[in-house]
């Protein structure tokens, strides 16, 4: 191999190094939120949401999901969609909604990124602490590299999918609800 | 010229293997509508693949007061929950538990009552026995 090949390979693959192991970034409220969802019901009550079980991401660790965004992600997603009258903070509220996720498997490496999201879902109504919901959902979200080139971008796409589709389902559970 | 071809091609190698190093997260959840002391019988459910993880979280939860057992059949009639784990280990000189998840859940509707995850990497690695002990003690920390 002569020497301006070697400079070339030698280049190339510290760059390559540096793009595919750039900072993680964690999956975002925007991206969590699903955008067009149609609910079978609306509820004229107002609605708590409480998040648990996610994890900020640090610059050297894999996409998570925090619990802050995913409570914003769920509460936009209830807003648009008019699942509830309205949403409310603190101890208040007709009904309160408890999401926990529960496991976040990820790929370490790989061209298409397959991500499998566990969450668990339950819904209190406030006055008698009656439970009206209680349901394991999981869902999976997938990034190719016509998406993304770069891995850990690739991940927070697989994640942020993943994250949607699971709002989704819980949203249409709870709109299926007689409340 | 080369000198810069080969601090660029040192710093790639370092960014490439730094960046698995020194990741700790460790949390735990319980769901509001869960009371995690009234659960006092639970089921482990050995994964087939496990040799010793499932005897560690049987072990522990043994140390709460709960009574356990543990197998691969599908968990017997009359347990206060099942509870199910996954264990991602990594290589790194020896074998190492990379990450832990354990789940309590309802026996009857699979519904994950309570949960707890511990990721350490490498430089930062636990043994699997205290992987166990810091995700129970953390899912017990977050009962209300």
């Amino acid at each position: 191999m002569g020497p301006a090949m070697r400079r070339l390979l030698l280049t190339g693959g510290a760059l390559l190094g540096v793009a595919l192991t750039g900072c993680s970034s964690p999956a975002s409220r925007e991206a969590m939120a699903p955008p067009d969802l149609v609910v079978s019901q609306q509820h004229r009550h107002s609605l708590r949401v409480q998040a648990s079980g996610g994890a900020e991401t640090s610059g050297l660790d894999s996409s998570n999901i925090a619990d802050a965004d995913l409570k914003a992600a769920i509460e936009d997603a209830v807003i648009r969609s008019k699942l509830f009258q309205s949403i409310v903070q603190g101890d208040d509220g007709d009904y309160e909604l408890h999401v926990q996720v529960v496991s976040l498997r990820r790929p370490l490496i790989g061209g298409t990124l397959n991500v499998e999201l566990e969450t668990g879902w339950s819904l209190v109504r406030r006055t008698d602490r009656a439970v009206l919901l209680r349901k394991s959902i999981r869902s999976t979200g997938t990034a190719s590299m016509a998406e993304a080139f770069a891995f850990v971008t690739r991940l927070r796409l697989a994640v942020e999918t993943a994250a949607r589709d699971s709002i989704r389902q819980g949203l249409m559970a709870i709109a299926d609800l007689n409340l | 010229m080369n000198k810069t071809i080969k601090v660029l091609a040192l710093l790639g190698l370092i960014a490439t293997l730094t960046t698995g190093c020194a990741v700790n997260r460790a949390t735990g959840s319980v769901d509001p509508s869960t009371n995690l002391a009234a659960l006092k019988t639970m089921y482990v459910k050995k994964i087939p693949d496990d040799d010793n993880t499932h005897a560690l979280i049987a072990d522990k939860l043994r140390s709460k007061g709960i009574t356990v057992t543990s197998g691969v059949e599908p968990a017997p009639s009359g347990v206060d929950a099942v509870v199910t784990y996954i264990d991602k280990w990594m290589w790194d000189i020896t074998m190492y538990m990379l990450e832990l998840t354990i789940t309590l859940r309802d026996p009857k509707t699979d519904f994950p009552m309570a949960t707890g995850n511990s990721y350490h990497t490498s430089l930062t690695r636990l043994s699997p026995k205290e992987m166990v002990d810091e995700v129970v003690d953390n899912i017990y920390k977050g009962a209300k």
